[in-house]
């Protein structure tokens, strides 16, 4: 029912106050995305990506 | 709180959710693994939202009982989370999150500008807004 995106990647942009830098600057990373784990629009101009636990 | 934020920005704004079960709470990587157990059965988002009404009570059998609970099939569920189906997704979550720089819990970004822990929703509404006028500005 819920299929595993092989490494569909979102770009992170490691903050820069100077330049607001988003996506594949130097320091960027990206991150596998589980289609589970996703809720919203696909195409939304604005991700939040949460690292978090249960407790 | 989140899902009150993408509700404020309808069509705006997506939320992806990344494990990153502490050491120190023994707990949190099988409620981590539970929760991607309850997805591959289309539940995600019910069971991530239950266990954290339900914490710190993770005993094996409150995670099975909380699958359950949302009416998934108890066998699939119970076999996943025996075979430890998700522990190297898991843990593939924690070397992404560490190679972000992530300590703690929870850490957010938001189109890249990391906020670490707990914030208001005020907090939330403003770094969102900040995103869509970076992005309308490219």
């Amino acid at each position: 029912m819920t299929r595993r995106l092989a490494l569909v990647a979102l770009a992170i942009g490691l903050w820069s106050a100077a330049c607001g830098a988003q996506t594949e600057t130097p320091g960027s990373a990206t991150v596998t995305v589980d289609a589970a784990m996703v809720k919203g629009a696909a195409e939304a101009p604005v991700t939040i990506v949460e690292f978090s636990d249960y407790q | 709180m989140l899902g009150q934020v993408l509700a404020e920005f309808p069509g705006k704004v997506r939320l992806v959710f990344k494990d990153f079960p502490l050491d120190f709470r023994p707990g949190a990587r099988p409620a981590a693994e539970a929760a991607r157990c309850a997805g591959a059965l289309g539940r995600f988002w019910e069971y991530h939202d239950l266990l954290f009404l339900a914490q710190p009570a993770f005993s094996r059998g409150d995670l099975v009982a909380y699958a359950s609970r949302l009416g998934l099939d108890r066998a699939a569920f119970s076999a996943c989370l025996e075979a430890g189906r998700y522990r190297r997704a898991v843990d593939g979550d924690v070397a992404e999150g560490r190679a972000l720089g992530v300590t703690g819990t929870p850490t957010f970004f938001v189109n890249g500008r990391r906020m670490v822990g707990a914030h208001p929703i005020e907090t939330f509404r403003e770094a969102v807004q900040d995103a869509l006028a970076d992005a309308a500005r490219k």
